[in-house]
């Protein structure tokens, strides 16, 4: 597939995860954070097995290491370590911010190292251009947001 | 407040963490298999969380207010399974760091373009910030 089209795909999920955050916020405020995660991944499993049923199972080659099955672990910790931290001094907006330094930072050290299986890739001088674009211009929709 | 610091850039860690894993786990399972394993498991360590805040803080096990969710929240597992099987294709396809710019350019700008239709005030400024997400974006969109 092409990068272009990659690029549009990437940007679509990103899409899709403000309509999630919108969701699952909603009913965080109504049951409480853990529920506000439980409820998602209950309507989830469920909606994957029904999509797996209809398109099928894909079997790719060899067997999985048993941590590659642990991704669901760190999101349920994901979502308990960001909702402490917001109600600090941080607030939700210097969480945000903060949350996407670790993103940054973690992508490229998985990049130069390849880290847990995935591809090695060294990144240009035009990526970390990017990279300083992308947080810069997120920081200026965070910290200028109305309140 | 280093704590809360820790906590808010280990947030973030982890969210590329687990795209990294479940990526893996995609290799052999496929993107969306990846994603069925995702949920089930976050689902199991929820329930387990959920059972012993109950146990030490009593009252019903089923929160009030969840009778009180609007319907249109319900999507959101749904939404979820999407973003968590297109995140594992990626990331094997773009690499982590660009597959983690890339969806966090989409995420700021829908948000904003939201914020927009709402009529939330602030609109230059977040047109600048939208107009140097998207020249970030475009340097990363070329092979």
């Amino acid at each position: 597939m092409s990068r272009p089209v990659l690029v549009l795909i990437a940007l679509g999920s990103g899409g899709l995860l403000t309509l999630m955050v919108l969701c699952n916020s909603t009913v965080t405020a109504q049951a409480g954070p853990v529920w506000g995660s439980l409820v998602p991944h209950a309507t989830g499993t469920v909606a994957a097995v029904l999509a797996l049923a209809v398109l099928g199972r894909v079997r790719g080659e060899g067997t999985a290491p048993g941590w590659a099955y642990l991704g669901g672990l760190l999101g349920a910790l994901t979502v308990m370590l960001s909702s402490v931290a917001a109600n600090t001094a941080l607030a939700l907006s210097g969480t945000l911010a903060l949350g996407l330094v670790g993103q940054a930072g973690f992508g490229l050290a998985a990049d130069r190292w390849g880290l847990l299986g995935m591809p090695r890739r060294r990144a240009t001088w035009r990526d970390l251009l990017s990279l300083g674009l992308i947080l810069g211009g997120s920081a200026l929709l965070i910290f200028g947001a109305p309140r | 407040m280093i704590a809360p610091i820790l906590m808010a850039v280990g947030a973030g860690v982890l969210i590329g963490l687990s795209r990294q894993v479940n990526g893996r786990l995609s290799l052999t399972k496929g993107a969306l298999g990846a994603s069925f394993w995702n949920h089930l498991v976050g689902f199991l360590a929820l329930v387990l969380a959920a059972l012993g805040l109950w146990m030490r803080a009593g009252g019903p096990l089923l929160p009030a207010g969840l009778g009180e969710v609007p319907a249109f929240a319900w999507a959101g597992g749904t939404l979820g399974v999407v973003f968590v099987a297109s995140g594992s294709w990626l990331v094997s396809r773009l690499g982590a760091a660009s597959t983690a710019m890339l969806v966090i350019a989409g995420q700021m700008v829908s948000g904003a373009l939201i914020d927009t239709l709402r009529g939330a005030e602030g609109a230059p400024l977040r047109a600048l910030g939208v107009a140097v997400i998207l020249a970030g974006v475009a340097l990363r969109s070329k092979g």
